[in-house]
């Protein structure tokens, strides 16, 4: 006989053999132990998922209490609670300013925040934090001058034009330094102000000499900067007295 | 023979499972209780271990399912992987000797393949002498003949290619009649 038909005839052989049926006692034993194993099964599930439920509304309340902080301390002054969360955003922040112009600008718009909060602080009279904030301002003014020197090199009309913004908002700065220096009487305060817009030029003649050099470097002499820039850099000092507005 | 389990059938039931539905538990073990204890009860010969054994299964499928939603497989391959496991670990734990395969062994010349009488093998003589062959063997044989499963069916079960089923199959039929041969027919 040809093999396949010999495997084929040991393959019905197979099929045609009875099915070993378990007794029903052990049927009945088998369904009670996996009854009893299924519903401790459903009762860990449960459990488990009432674990995840509770897990979730506190990473909720969490993250509910978390946007609220960061929320509330958007507008909170040097003297709040919160303060140190408006700080450590900005640090964020500032990690996430990738281009020259992007860390210019962070440096111009918290400039103007702690000029807002020396401001007032002054207001509340507490003078130790004014000196802060305006501390903190200088800092900013500081790092902006800092972009625009790093950019003389390596792009003179981007720093030639950042330098400009920020001699604006200097002049802006100055302006309100100078009315406040003008509504205060107590004297550490008259100089924390005073030196506060010292600094503030000497960044801005940081930033036009640096400016200056690189327009010297990129263009040639057709390309000079304007006497205005110059004579910005060539403020006398803020000795005490309030500045006219402009 | 067993009737035939649509996998489409068993999802809404499991999904009940996982939800803690007893009923639905229920009709997952009837379903399954009868073959995996006709499975195993081929594998190891012993009614006793056949009983424990499917016990063990069953529970293990239906406490296990946030592992079964992982597998990719039909729950159905998943209830007879778990049997075989348990199967390969009772062998363990009795020591078993590992089979060698019959493929290879010599006929007797005397013996005349087409003069053999299979029909007169007693059922519990042809069980026993699969018993006797390799693991995949027995496992393929038992599954295509025994639980009347298609090669496309066991091939998921053994995670292997229809192809390979085939093959085996064909290797394990003719291991089993060259074991035959070497058995009186009682």
């Amino acid at each position: 006989m040809p093999e396949a038909q010999r495997l084929e005839r040991l393959a019905e052989r197979l099929r045609s053999l009875d099915p070993v049926a378990p007794s029903p006692a052990a049927k009945i034993r088998g369904w009670n132990l996996v009854a009893a194993e299924v519903q401790r099964y459903g009762s860990r599930r449960a459990h488990a998922r009432s674990m995840g439920r509770l897990v979730l509304a506190g990473l909720a309340a969490a993250s509910l209490l978390a946007a609220g902080a960061v929320a509330a301390s958007a507008d909170s002054l040097p003297d709040s609670a919160l303060y140190p969360v408006k700080g450590a955003i900005e640090n964020v922040q500032g990690i996430f300013t990738f281009t020259p112009s992007d860390q210019f600008n962070h440096h111009l718009s918290l400039a103007g925040t702690r000029l807002r909060e020396a401001e007032a602080m002054i207001a509340r009279h507490r003078i130790d934090l004014a000196d802060q904030a305006l501390a903190g301002l200088n800092e900013q003014l500081q790092g902006a001058a800092a972009v625009v020197r790093t950019l003389a090199d390596t792009s003179p009309s981007l720093g030639n034009s950042l330098e400009q913004q920020l001699r604006q908002a200097i002049e802006t700065h100055d302006a309100q330094l100078a009315s406040l220096q003008g509504e205060v009487t107590n004297p550490t305060a008259i100089a924390a102000i005073t030196q506060a817009r010292d600094k503030a030029q000497q960044a801005l003649q940081v930033a036009a000499d640096a400016s200056r050099s690189g327009q010297g470097k990129d263009t040639g002499p057709s390309s000079q900067p304007s006497k205005g820039h110059a004579g910005g850099t060539e403020k006398p000092s803020n000795s005490g007295q309030p500045a006219p507005t402009p | 023979m067993f009737s035939k389990a649509n996998p489409d059938d068993d999802r809404p039931l499991i999904e009940r499972v996982r939800r803690g539905d007893q009923d639905a538990a229920r009709a997952l073990f009837e379903r399954y209780f009868d073959r995996i204890y006709n499975y195993v009860y081929a594998r190891l010969g012993r009614v006793e271990d056949a009983e424990d054994l499917a016990m063990d299964t069953m529970t293990r499928s239906l406490t296990r399912l946030d592992q079964f939603q992982d597998q990719g497989v039909a729950f159905s391959s998943w209830v007879y992987r778990i049997a075989h496991n348990a199967t390969i670990d009772h062998y363990r734990r009795q020591g078993k000797v590992t089979l060698v395969s019959l493929e290879n062994a010599t006929l007797p010349q005397s013996a005349d393949p087409s003069e053999m009488a299979i029909e007169r093998m007693s059922n519990e003589g042809l069980r026993s002498a699969i018993r006797d062959l390799t693991e995949e063997q027995q496992q393929v044989l038992i599954l295509r003949f025994f639980q009347d499963l298609t090669a496309a069916q066991v091939a998921d079960i053994m995670g292997k290619s229809v192809g390979a089923v085939q093959a085996l199959q064909h290797r394990a039929l003719g291991s089993l009649e060259r074991a035959l041969q070497g058995r009186p027919s009682n």
